[in-house]
């Protein structure tokens, strides 16, 4: 190419004396006059529309001139009565917040249960709460199905109309949708009991173990006849408030046993974000990016 | 191409004083990036005040109760005319405009991709407002007496069809949008192939300004959302004048896939209308603050999947036109989840303040003014992202007050501030801060005086686009107040159109880098030489103008 | 400074390893998108109204599968494509004829479509008026048809000048980018196809 590109520093001069840009046309202004005339035609008089025919025609060529057979370029002179002032060196340097620096608002969990512990946790709970539950069919209505149907009732809405009977028997796709249905519920409340635990600043067992229990018995208490009629009609809520309690319990001491692992937050917070700024990390040792 | 020598034509001499014809055939065939990005703006905000003008007249109808200021007929032309006006008109050439001066001076190239092109983009939108506007005068048909469109900015169908929209004025509305959408369309190719082709070396993707980064979204979306709506026109058209029968229920066509189809486009048109002032924010934000901008990675993340789920979100205009419930679930669950990457923006550039040193120039200003602004946008969006809310105040008053937070409090408000940052790049010369801050204050002012207020008329039960109403419903002194809020929004573009005059005049120079920009277009003289730079630069980092600053400390060496 | 220098050196080697995609690649890719967006209006329009013509005549009466325009069109990309490489082997002599023959099957499927056309309006007397089906058809056959008549306008003028003696190889990046988007048209054709002759049947 006879115009070669000069790269360099942002601001910094060249030797050349012309820069080759685009050469100036009118035709796309008429090319784009005539297209819109032959539009307009369509709602004022055919005589509009051939008039934009003809220019756009006639523009097309001249556009077509401009490309063909080579782009046209104009040289336009380097002014060097307008150069950018030269970039100056800033001398003050960036002071930054760190961590735990007194006065910084920033206080977070450095070390938490890791979300494996959770699932652990809550699948611990969730079989110990199952347990408990078929225990209550069985001596209620000498029949482990009941509590599952009954779960499987929050997802399939047929389980309403069911008799006693049907209710006690064993239902396949009850069997499935109560399964998965308790299952995921479990893990996620066992992820949330390891994500909240380091959170509390004392008692954490109790709050884990009773306390928990008790606040989602009474949301369940409070929303059930919503979500699943059947089971709110049939449930027995003291064997309920045991099944939270053992899940809790359980869940919690499983997690509990887990040991901590540093998260994160222990790194500062642009650092989390990938703020690219200095200073922020460490200069790599090797600068020769 | 290599060894041919380019013909060497007209040189153009640097500086001459040109005689008004020579200007004029120079502005008309220049194809010079920021000459094309300034006629857009400028012709943008001259489409704007009209509009703007348009909508003091219809707040003056609405002033009292059961007043007559202008016809009925008159007034759903001004509607129509204000809202086509405003989107079409305003937001999609300022989209162009800030994208085609900031964008080449930003990745460090030289012009656009395609500079002929883009002069047609800009010519053929130009061109397309006028034949809209030409309806004033051929609307009725070149023998009848002229009108514009009155079927709303949506036309929804079937009050389109030729029984119900007699008279060429919706076949302008039409042709008028149809042509300047080819512009739009022509501009977005060429942003995308600039922002992909043209970086300078070392301008990697990741080091890309996240103004280059939303307008590059912008400009997908412009592509992929653009053609449902002429898609849609050419239906109509052929509806109206071949007979055909798209939306032409009584033979057994639907007038909901007018609503869907426009929806389409016009849900993402709404974020291709807020992104420039996104874009804007990015770059302001960070300068005036004096940090570099928060989470850049997250905030590219959001802007690309704002990009992709508000495709997915339209038919949350169309609640109430009776969608199955699981078509309503599923638009509520997308508008909702548009939100959250939204909402991770709104907290990054929060977050770019905190702790920041923060110079309040007017641009910074109107900048916090978006925050706070669009903030009550979304959060009233998502308020009507809930189907059964939506059913309330399904095309009331609280809608018409959403919107305009969105797009008033956001986008223009965002269009501003990009306005008084760069003022100083475009033409060396700084704005006034001291009628800018006039202009500010006037303009929040003003604008939550009118819109803040009527979401409490939508409340209320007032429908949008009533021409009057009973003085016992209850709506009269919301009306009173937003009009004089009008009224002061007009003081405040009064105020700016002023410190723009004032300042080409007599304003102080503002040197290369008034502000102590990171970014290549401070890099350059204001006004940028037609070449821009000298020699192309070469970046290593997001801030290639900090590390020029700051030899010792360099951003390359943390990325 | 030792840093500068190193600063330096570093401009040059990024400069050289510098090497961002062709524009008008990139233009064109996208044109393909934004057309492939309108398509799909058409094609949705077309998908949603069938079956709900209220009159007839109905596709399943008049429509006849157009094989050979069909073939014709598809293979026009192959010659299309056999053209190029052609022309970027600079083989001149290869290139006419294998333009020359996309022209001729592109020809053929534009007369192929006036003539089912001719037949629709006049025997069977559906026009874009008659019913949805009629609306459905014309618009989005005819969006198609127009884009295929716009690609051989283009294949015309790149035969004319290169008839004339103007040496087209120095526009090979140009012929490329319209082979993509005769490629393009050739593609959207597999889908218009596939909605109205055979699901839309």
């Amino acid at each position: 190419m006879s115009h070669e590109i000069h790269h360099g520093e942002a601001g910094e001069r060249t030797e050349q004396s012309h820069i080759e840009l685009p050469h100036p046309t009118f035709w796309p202004m008429v090319f784009a006059f005539g297209i819109t005339l032959l539009c307009a035609g369509l709602v004022t008089h055919w005589a509009v529309s051939a008039v934009g025919f003809v220019l756009a025609f006639r523009a097309a060529l001249g556009w077509w001139h401009d490309l063909i057979p080579i782009e046209k370029y104009e040289e336009v002179p380097v002014d060097p009565a307008h150069r950018p002032a030269p970039i100056m060196v800033e001398t003050r340097t960036v002071v930054r917040l760190k961590l735990g620096e007194s006065g910084h608002r920033v206080h977070v969990p450095e070390s938490a249960r890791p979300y494996s512990a959770g699932i652990r946790g809550g699948l611990a709970g969730g079989v110990a709460m199952a347990g408990l539950a078929c225990l209550y069919g069985l001596i209620a209505q000498h029949s482990i199905w009941y509590p599952i149907n009954l779960l499987a009732g929050v997802v399939i809405p047929d389980m309403g109309s069911q008799s006693l009977e049907q209710l006690r028997a064993f239902n396949g796709l009850a069997f499935v949708a109560a399964f998965i249905g308790h299952g995921v519920l479990s893990i996620l409340m066992g992820i949330v009991y390891a994500a909240i635990l380091p959170m509390f600043p004392k008692h954490a067992p109790f709050w884990a173990g009773i306390l928990m229990p008790l606040f989602w018995s009474g949301l369940v208490a409070t929303t059930l006849n919503i979500l699943n009629p059947v089971l709110n009609e049939r449930i027995s809520w003291p064997w309920f408030v045991v099944c939270q309690l053992a899940f809790g319990l359980i869940g919690g001491y499983v997690i509990a046993r887990s040991t901590n692992i540093h998260t994160m937050q222990s790194w500062s917070i642009a650092e989390r974000a990938k703020l690219e700024a200095p200073g922020i990390r460490p200069p790599r040792e090797d600068s020769d990016k | 191409m290599a060894s041919i020598d380019y013909p060497l034509e007209r040189p153009r001499h640097g500086e001459k004083t040109y005689s008004f014809s020579e200007a004029l055939y120079s502005w008309v065939s220049t194809v010079d990036h920021k000459r094309l990005g300034l006629m857009y703006i400028v012709a943008a905000l001259i489409f704007m005040i009209i509009a703007g003008i348009m909508a003091v007249v219809i707040r003056m109808q609405l002033m009292f109760p059961e007043s007559h200021v202008v016809s009925p007929d008159t007034f759903n032309r001004l509607f129509t005319m204000h809202g086509t006006t405003m989107v079409f008109l305003l937001g999609m050439p300022m989209i162009a405009g800030f994208s085609n001066y900031f964008v080449p001076l930003m990745i460090g190239a030289r012009d656009m991709a395609f500079p002929r092109m883009n002069a047609f983009g800009f010519w053929i939108f130009l061109f397309g407002g006028l034949l809209l506007y030409f309806s004033y005068i051929g609307g009725g048909g070149l023998g009848g007496a002229g009108s514009a469109p009155d079927v709303g900015w949506f036309a929804y169908a079937p009050l389109t069809s030729k029984a119900f929209s007699r008279g060429a004025a919706t076949d302008y509305w039409i042709l008028g949008i149809l042509v300047s959408g080819v512009g739009s369309i022509a501009s977005a190719i060429n942003v995308i192939a600039t922002t992909i082709s043209l970086r300078c070396p070392g301008m990697t993707l990741s080091r890309m300004p996240m103004f280059v980064w939303v307008m590059l979204v912008d400009s997908w979306l412009i592509l992929i959302a653009l053609p449902p709506l002429n898609a849609a026109q050419i239906m109509l058209l052929m509806d109206r004048h071949l007979g055909s029968n798209f939306f032409e229920t009584q033979a057994g066509g639907s007038a909901v896939l007018w609503q869907h189809f426009f929806w389409i486009f016009g849900h993402p048109e709404v974020y291709i209308l807020i992104f420039p002032a996104f874009a804007i924010l990015s770059e302001v934000i960070p300068v005036f603050s004096r940090k570099p901008i928060f989470g850049k990675p997250a905030m590219v993340g959001a802007v690309v999947a704002i990009g992709f789920i508000s495709l997915g979100v339209w038919a949350h205009h169309m609640f109430a036109v009776g969608m199955t419930a699981w078509s309503n679930t599923f638009f509520a669950a997308s508008s909702m989840l548009v939100g959250v990457p939204t909402g991770i923006k709104i907290f990054n550039w929060t977050a770019t303040m905190y702790g920041g040193r923060i110079r309040y120039s007017t641009a910074m200003m109107y900048c916090c003014a978006f925050l706070l602004q669009f903030l009550v946008a979304g959060l009233t969006g998502i308020m009507l992202a809930v189907a059964p809310f939506d059913w309330q105040l399904h095309d009331s008053y609280f809608v018409v007050a959403h919107f305009h937070f969105t797009l008033i409090g956001g986008a223009v408000f965002g269009i501003f501030a990009g306005i008084y940052y760069w003022f100083p790049k475009v033409t060396g010369k700084l704005l006034s801060e001291k009628l800018g801050k006039w202009n500010f204050w006037l303009f929040v002012i003003g604008f939550n005086m009118t819109f803040l207020t009527l979401h409490f008329a939508g409340f209320l039960g007032m429908p949008r686009r009533i021409y009057t109403y009973a003085p016992d419903r209850g709506w009269d002194t919301i009306n009173f107040i937003a009009s004089v809020g009008a009224f002061i929004q007009a003081a405040a573009v009064a105020c700016f159109v002023w410190n723009v005059l004032y300042t080409l005049k007599k304003g102080e120079p503002a040197g290369d880098d008034p502000w102590d920009g990171w970014t290549l277009e401070w890099a350059t003289t204001s006004p940028p030489p037609e070449y821009n730079f000298e020699k192309l630069p070469v970046v290593r980092s997001s801030r290639p103008l900090w590390d020029l600053k700051h030899p010792q400390d360099p951003d390359w060496k943390y990325e | 400074m030792a840093d500068n220098e190193a600063l330096t050196a570093d401009a040059l080697t990024l400069e050289q390893q510098w090497t961002p995609p062709d524009r008008g690649k990139v233009g064109i890719i996208f044109l393909i998108i934004t057309e492939t967006a309108l398509f799909s209006i058409f094609v949705a329009a077309y998908l949603v109204y069938i079956g709900k013509s209220l009159v007839g005549p109905y596709p399943k009466d008049v429509l006849e599968i157009p094989i050979i325009a069909t073939i014709c069109l598809l293979s026009s990309s192959l010659t299309v494509y056999l053209a190029e490489h052609a022309l970027s082997k600079n083989e001149l002599g290869r290139f006419k004829f294998w333009w020359i023959v996309t022209i001729c099957l592109g020809l053929e499927f534009l007369v192929a479509t006036g003539l089912e056309w001719k037949k629709l309006i006049y025997e069977d007397h559906l026009t874009i008026s008659t019913n949805l089906f009629g609306s459905t058809f014309y618009s989005l056959v005819g969006l198609h048809a127009s884009h295929v008549t716009v690609g051989m306008i283009f294949l015309l003028i790149v035969l004319a000048v290169t008839l004339m003696g103007f040496p087209i190889q120095t526009q090979f990046r140009r012929v490329l980018f319209l082979s993509w988007y005769w490629h393009f048209v050739d593609a959207v054709w597999v889908v218009v196809f596939t909605v109205v002759y055979i699901v839309g049947r």
